[in-house]
């Protein structure tokens, strides 16, 4: 159903996507291609994985920039910005796994920890978590700061199943895929919608992850043998349409949102 | 307005059916454990030195054999074709971590050091023959201790 843009003294409508079925499938495709982009860059390139760091925060760092400078949802910047806080989020987990020797059980307990803190002052200052009124600034630098977090949380636990519980790709994708539908129904049948939507964003992580490697993975260790390049191309194919479409939408009718 | 509906609704559909039905297809347990863990005979298992079973990572051989031909380079004294040809071994080894890891994450991890010591060795600013020599050979050691041969 449509909600009316709450309008504020900015004079903002809401600058993040309405969810219907395509913002999921882009949110999950989006975490296999910035993790493939990154490894390309630190490996194939040869950069290394600390200039890696470097240039993918830089470019996060303006991919915010242009997306808090807008004034309404722009399919394009928006998705950008998510791409790339996915490649970060998952290097904030890398850096402190690989790089700092923080065990895994520790980095998820410290990112569930942050995520809560971040949604209590959210809501303490805010009196709402709603995703449907992202229409402040400083509302929308809460709703960027709990998404680089649920990036971080999500390949913690992501990678704390496959450490402690030996989970593998295929197995993976039916468990975060049995997680997301049990979350799914859980909505339908009435659970809170914010909770829902952040549960959803936190499981998609490690989804998209197994989704991806499935894909990459040789045929040897039980994937499709499709490559990193060829499964990259792939799901950046299909964002590339999805947002195009997306944005086109949007330049023809300016301020139609559509809700579920 | 409807025309947001017609486009894009069939089209986010279509690919997200795209994608479950491959995940579907391909979703079969098979794989976890036909990782050729063979165990080695009791006389071998008693010489490593660790008294370990072979690996759980199952086959390592492709990845061996370019470490063994980085280790030979190396003897021969030319790092830099040394530096060049243990990138093949970064590559294959980053891009099966979602394949291997899972199969035996601590034996992942010992071999993922060892491989990242052999490539600090010979990505040194000015790389010492004797150090990565000894890294290669350590490197060697613990495929070997790992696939229970030494």
């Amino acid at each position: 159903m449509n909600k009316l843009p709450t309008s504020s003294a900015t004079g903002w409508l809401n600058k993040v996507p309405e969810l219907a079925l395509s913002f999921w499938v882009i949110k999950i495709l989006s975490t296999t291609v910035g993790e493939t982009g990154a490894d390309f860059l630190a490996v194939n390139a040869g950069l290394g994985q600390g200039l890696t760091r470097t240039v993918m925060a830089a470019l996060l760092a303006s991919a915010l920039f242009l997306q808090l400078c807008t004034r309404r949802y722009t399919p394009w910047t928006y998705w950008l910005t998510v791409v790339l806080v996915s490649v970060v989020g998952t290097q904030i987990t890398d850096l402190l796994t690989d790089g700092l020797g923080v065990s895994l059980y520790l980095s998820t307990a410290a990112f569930a920890v942050t995520l809560a803190a971040i949604f209590y002052v959210w809501y303490r200052i805010e009196h709402t978590l709603s995703v449907h009124d992202i229409v402040t600034r400083s509302r929308e630098l809460f709703y960027w700061a709990a998404i680089l977090c649920t990036f971080a949380l999500g390949t913690a636990a992501g990678d704390l199943a496959t450490e402690a519980l030996g989970l593998g790709f295929s197995w993976g994708v039916l468990a975060f895929g049995a997680l997301i539908g049990i979350t799914y129904a859980g909505w339908r049948m009435g659970a809170n919608a914010v909770l829902s939507f952040w549960i959803a964003y936190i499981l998609t992580r490690p989804f998209g992850a197994a989704l991806g490697d499935l894909l990459t993975q040789a045929k040897t260790y039980g994937g499709l043998g499709m490559g990193a390049m060829w499964t990259s191309a792939l799901f950046l194919a299909v964002i590339v349409m999805l947002v195009a479409v997306a944005q086109v939408g949007k330049n023809v009718h300016r301020s139609a949102p559509f809700a579920e | 307005m409807n025309n947001q509906h017609t486009i894009v609704r069939p089209i986010a559909a279509l690919s997200a059916t795209l994608l479950l039905a491959l995940a579907a297809a391909c979703s079969k347990p098979a794989d976890q454990s036909h990782a050729g863990a063979a165990p080695s005979t009791p006389g071998q298992t008693v010489l490593a030195p660790q008294g370990k079973a072979a690996s759980k990572l199952g086959d390592l051989s492709a990845f061996r054999s370019i470490a063994s031909d980085v280790a030979i380079i190396v003897d021969k004294g030319d790092l830099p074709a040394a530096k060049a040809r243990i990138k093949d071994l970064e590559i294959a080894w980053d891009s099966a971590e979602a394949g291997l890891k899972p199969r035996g994450a601590d034996d992942w991890h010992v071999l993922d050091k060892a491989i990242d010591k052999s490539l600090a060795a010979l990505r040194a600013d000015t790389p010492s023959q004797a150090d990565s020599k000894a890294a290669m050979a350590a490197l060697l050691k613990t495929f070997d201790t790992l696939e229970g041969k030494s």
